[in-house]
């Protein structure tokens, strides 16, 4: 048995070490944040002595989960802050957010309606949300920021299933893909080409009609609608993980949450959702392994910047996209890896949140800037479609998804 | 399938990976927390080679003097800042206090205690732990012929946390001297030092600005350092409490020259477990693929070799269990030199526990104590995971670790 990850498991796991406040994000440009430690470890000491903290403490947590990767001794941290969040959010004496941060919280948990609502007419979503004065208007009545970078609306990635949900006999060659909201109607491009890419490699992809993963529901506080869409998801994604077909991600921080949260939900998929879910890179890689990817490539000659998203390095799989594209003749990538971009999801499009999440980026924007300037590459590639829309606000450089490399290396788009 | 996989992210562990990375091997590097260097005080200790390399079985053992050598030379050419003497050089410690070292950054290096001058001790308000008071007193006995005093400067990028009372880390200021603005704050206040010791400069010459942290430019991990503040002064670095920025920097630093060579980092994953390729008995076995836990799932990396360095009993490398009743090394779950005796009374003396630990063959790879067989013909043991050493008494860590990888990254 793993004694230490009882003991991670356990508050007496923390030394006291700091190391994971010196390395979080948010603590370095806030002051009024008591970091991961103190908040964390620390705090729970109280917590468990029954004294809860207001919720607008715990909300200074972008979680990142740095600390979590950070710690030398495996503590959750963010787990722990998460809980503490949720405790709170339960806590019969309302000492919580005022009407306007809960109705945000609502809000921006939502990616998945506001997404809906989104796409019913795009170009007008778009137009709407670029007038000055609604953008205003967000700001004064929900505090949502009026500089923060709200991505743009698309036609909607469509849902892909067999009639009948039957699963076809050769299920080997068969993967199913969870988009996520942000590629689902935000990026839907992104989405089709990922399938084309499936596709070419000799996968059938199924596209079930999932709802948001719930981190972004979980991050603004809404626990048990988040609980609600993980069994929802997983209830759509049994007849696939009974049949050992791979479940296919292409947003770092959806696929952490299928990989981290999915597997403590009470009911029996979860059992098989951590295993069977895959990075799309992280799959290729295997199948390369195998000796089963295609090599038809085709010399792409770019150079790109690429930024680790903080939700992929969570994930523990090093960087796969890496790899696969480091198997193209001519794309020249260097990693960046100068920290978080600042957005966290949500986080950044928060008004009071809106300086802090771009001082976190600055980092990352000034290696940006400077790595382009001195011509080391021309545009940036990262998996996270919100530190994607992060990078472009904060340093203007055109940023992609790395399958478009490999889907031009396989002369796809 | 990788050419070397290196589990552990402290020193030996990464100079291994940059090492095999420079010599044209696809490395990847797993580990799970963000490793011991950023506890390191920026100083390289190799304590009395010579001597210990006469001590039986100690690490340096393994060693030619060549190749103690020739670690020193790549930490030098990874970072030139680093500086080499004949001589012994000396660094201020947190505390004011004088600590000897081998290989320092050269802005750490004190002027000799023999010659005459002044420090001015430059402290930001509201660096926590931090004693100015204490820190003068130990200066100026440290220093009896040299002039000490203390200058507070007030950094308007603190200014929120010093209205809130809230601490500074030395990591935190580090951060800030690094930046454009920061920079120039420390020029500006500099200049004023000089101003106001004008009279000291042109009677002395020699005025040394100190300062509780991390200063210069060196280990510029972020690659992006366009400017670069001249100081009117002379700046010595102190070392810092831990978490440091001289080691918060440095692993950035190494990541960095690590990624850039082509090497890939896996972070938060732990190694568990390994797969070892069919033998006959009588020969040594080969590891294949090594397992390691990553969210939701276990991950196996096929490799041709392995470096272990996951450190020792406080790096999480060695496990003990209650009471001692078990001693294990996680990973490969390699045979272990346990002393008889576990500790002495006496506090700072040499602790027996320190020297457990993996013994090996001259080319690094672990030995059975009981047989004196090879265990693994693929797999490499670099750093504290050694046994038969003691980095506290001897005062040979960065020694051995630097040496162990290096040498490592030669042998894959």
């Amino acid at each position: 048995m793993d004694s230490r990850g009882e003991l991670a498991a356990r508050l007496d796991a923390c030394q006291k070490c700091n190391v994971c406040t010196a390395q979080c994000p948010v603590a370095k440009v806030n002051p009024n944040f008591m970091g991961p430690k103190g908040l964390g470890p620390d705090m729970e000491r109280f917590r468990r002595g029954q004294i809860i903290l207001g919720e607008t403490t715990l909300d200074d947590c972008s979680n990142c989960k740095t600390c979590e990767l950070t710690c030398p001794s495996g503590v959750k941290i963010t787990e722990m802050i998460l809980e503490a969040r949720r405790a709170v959010s339960k806590a019969p004496h309302k000492n919580t957010l005022g009407l306007k941060l809960r109705l945000r919280g609502y809000v921006l948990g939502r990616a998945e309606y506001l997404g809906k609502l989104g796409v019913i007419w795009p170009t007008m979503t778009n137009q709407v949300l670029k007038i000055k004065l609604v953008r205003l208007a967000l700001d004064k009545a929900l505090a949502i920021s009026k500089s923060g970078p709200l991505p743009a609306y698309r036609k909607p990635l469509e849902v892909r299933v067999d009639k009948g949900g039957k699963i076809r006999a050769s299920v080997s060659q068969q993967v199913v893909y969870f988009p996520g909201c942000y590629t689902r109607y935000n990026e839907a491009d992104t989405g089709r080409i990922m399938i084309k890419v499936l596709e070419h490699v000799g996968f059938k992809t199924i596209v079930p009609d999932f709802h948001c993963c719930g981190l972004p529901l979980e991050a603004n506080g809404q626990f048990e609608k988040a609980e609600k869409n993980g069994l929802y998801n997983l209830e759509l994604m049994r007849p696939y993980l009974e049949a050992g077909i791979p479940i296919i991600t292409s947003c770092t921080s959806c696929g952490l949450t299928l990989k981290e949260d999915y597997p403590k939900l009470p009911t029996t998929s979860a059992q098989h959702v951590g295993a069977q879910t895959y990075d799309l890179f992280e799959f290729l890689w295997q199948l390369y392994e195998k000796g089963e990817l295609p090599l038809d490539f085709q010399e792409v000659k770019t150079s790109y910047g690429y930024h680790p998203p903080c939700h992929l390095k969570a994930q523990g799989i090093g960087i796969p996209a890496l790899r696969i594209l480091g198997l193209i003749p001519g794309v020249k990538i260097r990693n960046l890896d100068a920290g978080c971009c600042g957005l966290s999801g949500s986080y950044g499009f928060k008004a009071e949140k809106y300086d802090k999440a771009m001082k976190i980026g600055s980092t990352l924007f000034e290696a940006i800037n400077v790595g382009a300037g001195r011509g080391d590459f021309q545009a940036m590639t990262t998996e996270c479609g919100v530190c994607k829309v992060q990078i472009q606000h904060g340093t203007g450089l055109p940023t992609e998804h790395p399958v478009l490399i490999l889907a031009k290396a396989y002369r796809l788009y | 399938m990788w050419d070397a996989v290196v589990v552990g992210g402290g020193l030996a562990g990464w100079i291994a990976g940059i090492r095999a990375a420079q010599r044209g091997k696809k490395v990847l590097l797993v580990t799970e927390g963000v490793g011991t260097l950023f506890y390191f005080s920026g100083i390289f200790d190799y304590g009395d080679v010579e001597c210990l390399r006469h001590f039986p079985k100690h690490p340096y053992t393994l060693f030619d003097a060549q190749a103690i050598v020739q670690g020193q030379h790549f930490v030098q050419e990874i970072c030139p800042d680093y500086v080499l003497n004949d001589t012994p050089q000396f660094a201020f410690t947190v505390l004011g206090t004088v600590r000897q070292g081998d290989l320092m950054p050269r802005s750490m290096a004190l002027p000799d205690q023999q010659e005459q001058g002044e420090f001015v001790l430059l402290v930001p308000e509201g660096l926590k732990d931090f004693f100015p008071e204490i820190v003068v007193d130990n200066m100026a006995r440290e220093f009896p012929g040299w002039q000490v005093s203390v200058k507070r400067m007030q950094v308007d990028a603190l200014a929120e946390w010093t209205r809130l009372g809230k601490n500074v880390s030395s990591v935190d200021c580090a951060n800030i001297w690094r930046s454009e603005e920061g920079q120039r704050a420390l020029a500006h206040e500099i200049e004023e030092i000089k101003r106001q010791y004008s009279e000291a400069v042109r009677l002395q010459g020699k005025v040394f600005v100190v300062l509780p942290s991390l200063v210069r430019e060196y280990f510029d991990s972020s690659r992006t350092k366009s400017f670069r503040a001249e100081f009117s002064l002379p700046v010595l670095e102190m070392s810092s409490f831990v978490p440091s920025p001289h080691g918060r920097y440095f692993a950035e630093y190494l990541k960095h020259i690590f990624t850039d060579l082509g090497g890939e980092l896996m972070i938060g994953a732990r190694a568990v477990s390994i797969n070892e390729e069919p033998t006959s008995e009588s020969q040594a076995k080969v590891c294949q693929e090594l397992i390691v836990n990553s969210m939701g799932k276990s991950l196996r990396l096929k490799g041709k070799n392995f470096i272990l360095a996951t450190g020792g009993l406080l790096g999480g490398g060695i496990k003990v269990g209650m009471a001692r009743q078990s001693i294990c090394e996680g990973v490969f779950d390699l045979p272990l030199f346990v002393p008889k005796e576990w500790s002495e009374p006496q506090f700072f003396a040499p602790q027996p526990f320190a020297l457990i630990g993996v013994e090996t063959d001259q080319f690094m790879r672990p030995l059975d104590p009981a047989s004196g067989q090879v265990v693994w013909d693929n797999v490499y043991v670099v750093g504290r995971m050694l046994a038969h050493w003691d980095p506290w008494t001897q005062r040979c860590g960065g020694g051995v670790s630097v040496t162990s990888g290096y040498a490592a990254a030669e042998l894959v």
